[in-house]
């Protein structure tokens, strides 16, 4: 007699309390197991690239910063070391250490944020509200240093925009004090809590296998035991003078990498107190000087229409993982010709999709959000039609969008023109 | 032989919608209690005491949606669970002994609870929705788990109350007559200390919290078994669970804390019931702190796997040892 299974298709998403953010899953169940995860991307897409076909290279900076809430400075920090990279652009090491604080403390803030919906997604609300309200320090810092709580605006071409003078600097060194008084705390609840270890030792495991053949990066493939952190291979900026190194698994938890969710987490804790000694080492080490290349923006504008010709690629290891961008400009143009990031959460979905196989139903959400996925960054399109590639506009999005809703339901009567006058592009 | 109607029927009908309107109101606000004390807790301010009770008033006037899938079932379930919720008010100990003891009456106190539980997975799979029906095999699942443990444990003590003598064996009202601590040998009071864990275990799968709250997963499941419902059917649902919640620790209040204090004040008739009444709202709502607030403060959830795992070979264990201990010294 052959066995008779009974495979269910359930949509998780692309609204769905869980996640964060739109995004569709479908997983194929046998009961509580996934036996199949089909990704679908593409609910959260705001053509970022279409529109920075518009702009020149000082707009995109703001563009590449309103991208995602979270990583705002590492796609405008990385956007702006590519068009270094294209024109050729120095700049000052002053700038280098400060754009290195701004990065660590927006690295605390997304790692203490995606450890309270690590904890939030087992329903340990005690823990989530506690990591986040230690996260408010940090933001508080940015918004004492920046004036933006998340849109920092930090960086620009060839340098940053604000210094860290000594009124700055006692708050950095303020808040420190804090995370070391508040840190430990954090770091025995999730290392040593029965039920966090229940839920997430053995959950989601990505072996190395995977995580190499789907690319993993971050946090997700340092959990998996592959030893790659954009800013020590790379050797970027000032990072190898303020000794970094990746931060593993066994580093934290004395164990070998096993490549599950307890792991990737484990990683994020590591990384905290990794980025507090880079943010002191940074303040220590920072020499005097400009902090920017070109002292205003319009003369800015003008070098870089002489300066950018050609290609270049910015390289940055963001929370979540190694961000890349790439720019391509013309001379004579003051806009890209092409500007392309990749985000780190696009290959860590997959591998992820791939290492959930096998699990439960109640693993699926926490398997997600260990890879702290940023689903707004990842969405792209472009629609590849009988081998003719034709990019949708606005306004082709929303003829297509009434056109669905006509199909699943006729009797809906309304005035499908937008309300308020939409961006004239 | 003339009835006594006034005697057999109205008095019971009358006590027995009082107890309603009261328990309905109590376990409201004791759910507002909770949801400020757990709030504290994690350094939140929390939504007003009164809370639930508001949510109750304003789902009842909102608009339901059934869904296209649903089936009668669906709209009949709600009602279905507060009408036995309310019929096992007839048979709680809450205070004195319940409105409708007679001989026996503990088969149909766990039958009515259980009862409650299979109107929501009937409810819940009627809807068509597959985090509901993801939910229910959830619920019957943890449901088949927590209930032996708590039979075994239940049953072992009314029977060996039992043997100290009491009128009416197996009924509710026995723990009003000798409590489990009046065994006396030291056996038995360890065996009572190993089932006060395994009824406060239960007690915290009964009402799903912390480690529990499987079937209701909001973040896995979407809300699971409450998933489609909206509106007055939502309201009487969750006003079933709150009645759910009083009632089950109820039942762990009345075997391990049978205690009133009308005796001390010297009181008789209504007075007495409604003082003991009183008495034993603020008992529950203290057992409740640990195993509800506390509890789900300092817990996750579990899979369903480690939860069906940890009431077999963890809580159904403790209870079966409890069980011997206390039964131990009439059997040999």
């Amino acid at each position: 007699m052959t066995k008779v299974e009974y495979w269910v298709k359930m949509p998780f998403g692309p609204i769905h309390p869980g996640l964060e953010e739109p995004e569709k899953f479908i997983l194929t169940l046998d009961g509580e197991r996934i036996v199949d995860v089909d990704v679908k991307l593409g609910y959260n897409l705001r053509g970022i690239q279409w529109i920075a076909f518009r702009r020149n290279y000082i707009q995109i900076m703001y563009l590449a910063e309103r991208m995602c809430g979270i990583c705002s400075f590492s796609h405008n920090h990385t956007y702006t070391r590519a068009v270094e990279e294209a024109g050729g652009i120095e700049v000052p090491e002053r700038a280098e250490y400060i754009r290195v604080i701004i990065g660590e403390l927006e690295r605390i803030h997304s790692h203490l944020l995606n450890l309270g919906v690590l904890a939030h997604d087992i329903g340990y609300d005690t823990l989530l509200h506690l990591t986040w309200l230690a996260r408010e320090k940090v933001m508080d810092t940015l918004e004492a240093i920046a004036g933006n709580r998340v849109n920092y605006s930090m960086v620009t071409i060839g340098g940053v925009r604000r210094d860290i003078d000594g009124k700055k600097r006692r708050i950095i060194l303020d808040m420190i004090k804090y995370y070391r008084e508040v840190f430990p705390g954090i770091e025995d609840a999730f290392l040593h809590d029965p039920t966090i270890e229940a839920r997430f030792r053995d959950t989601a495991i990505i072996s190395k296998r995977v995580a190499m053949e789907q690319g993993a990066v971050g946090p997700t493939g340092r959990g998996s035991g592959i030893r790659d952190d954009a800013r020590w291979s790379e050797r970027l900026g000032v990072y190898p003078d303020l000794g970094i190194k990746p931060v593993m698994p066994q580093d934290v938890t004395g164990e070998r990498p096993r490549g599950d969710v307890f792991d990737r987490m484990a990683v994020r804790i590591g990384e905290l107190w990794g980025s507090l000694e880079l943010i002191e080492n940074a303040l220590d080490a920072m020499p005097d000087g400009k902090i920017k290349t070109f002292p205003k923006d319009n003369i800015l504008v003008a070098k870089l229409k002489l300066l950018v010709d050609g290609e270049g690629i910015g390289r940055y290891e963001a929370p979540r993982g190694e961000l890349v961008h790439y720019v391509r400009g013309k001379k004579g143009s003051d806009k890209p010709l092409r500007w392309k990031p990749r985000e780190p959460t696009f290959p860590n979905l997959f591998a992820v999709a791939e290492g959930v196989k096998g699990d439960q139903v109640a693993d699926f959400v926490v398997a997600v959000a260990s890879i702290d996925p940023c689903l707004s960054c990842t969405d792209r399109v472009a629609v590849v039609q009988d081998g003719k590639k034709k990019i949708l506009t606005e306004k082709d999005l929303l003829r297509e969008s009434i056109r669905k809703t006509r199909e699943i339901n006729s009797n809906i009567k309304g005035d499908p023109t937008p309300v308020g006058s939409s961006c004239s592009r | 032989m003339a009835m006594d109607v006034v005697g057999e029927l109205v008095y019971p009908t009358v006590g027995l919608l009082g107890l309603y309107a009261f328990v309905s109101l109590a376990s409201l606000v004791w759910e507002g209690v909770d949801r400020k004390l757990v709030a504290r807790m994690q350094r939140r301010i929390g939504p007003p005491i009164l809370q639930p009770l508001y949510d109750f008033l304003k789902l009842s006037s909102k608009e339901t949606i059934i869904p296209s899938t649903a089936n009668f079932m669906f709209t009949a379930a709600p009602g279905l669970a507060l009408a036995t919720a309310i019929a096992l008010l007839a048979y709680t100990p809450v205070g004195f002994t319940p409105i409708l003891a007679s001989k026996g009456d503990v088969m149909v106190f766990i039958y009515l609870l259980t009862l409650i539980g299979f109107f929501k997975i009937l409810g819940a799979i009627s809807s068509g929705n597959p985090y509901a029906k993801i939910g229910a095999a959830r619920e019957a699942t943890i449901m088949v788990s927590r209930e032996p443990a708590m039979m075994l444990g239940i049953f072992a003590i009314m029977w060996r109350l039992g043997k100290l003598g009491v009128d009416k064996p197996f009924s509710m009202g026995v723990f009003y007559v000798h409590n489990i601590w009046e065994i006396g040998t030291p056996m038995s009071f360890v065996g009572a200390v190993i089932l006060l864990y395994v009824f406060t275990v239960w007690l915290a799968s009964e009402i799903e919290v912390g480690f529990f709250n499987i079937p209701d997963a909001e973040e896995e499941i979407a809300g699971g078994l409450l998933v489609e419902y909206s509106g007055r059917y939502l309201a009487l649902l969750k006003l079933t669970n709150a009645m759910k919640a009083f009632i089950s620790a109820s039942l762990v209040v009345a075997i391990f804390f049978p205690w009133g204090i009308s005796g001390y004040l010297n009181l008789t008739g209504l007075s007495a019931n409604v003082v003991d009444l009183l008495f034993h709202t603020l008992k529950v709502f203290a057992l409740l702190f640990f195993v509800e607030s506390v509890f789900r403060a300092v817990t996750g959830r579990l899979k369903i796997t480690q939860a069906v795992d940890f009431l077999w070979k963890n809580v159904f264990l403790a209870s079966l040892v409890g069980s011997l201990l206390i039964a131990m010294e009439v059997i040999m």
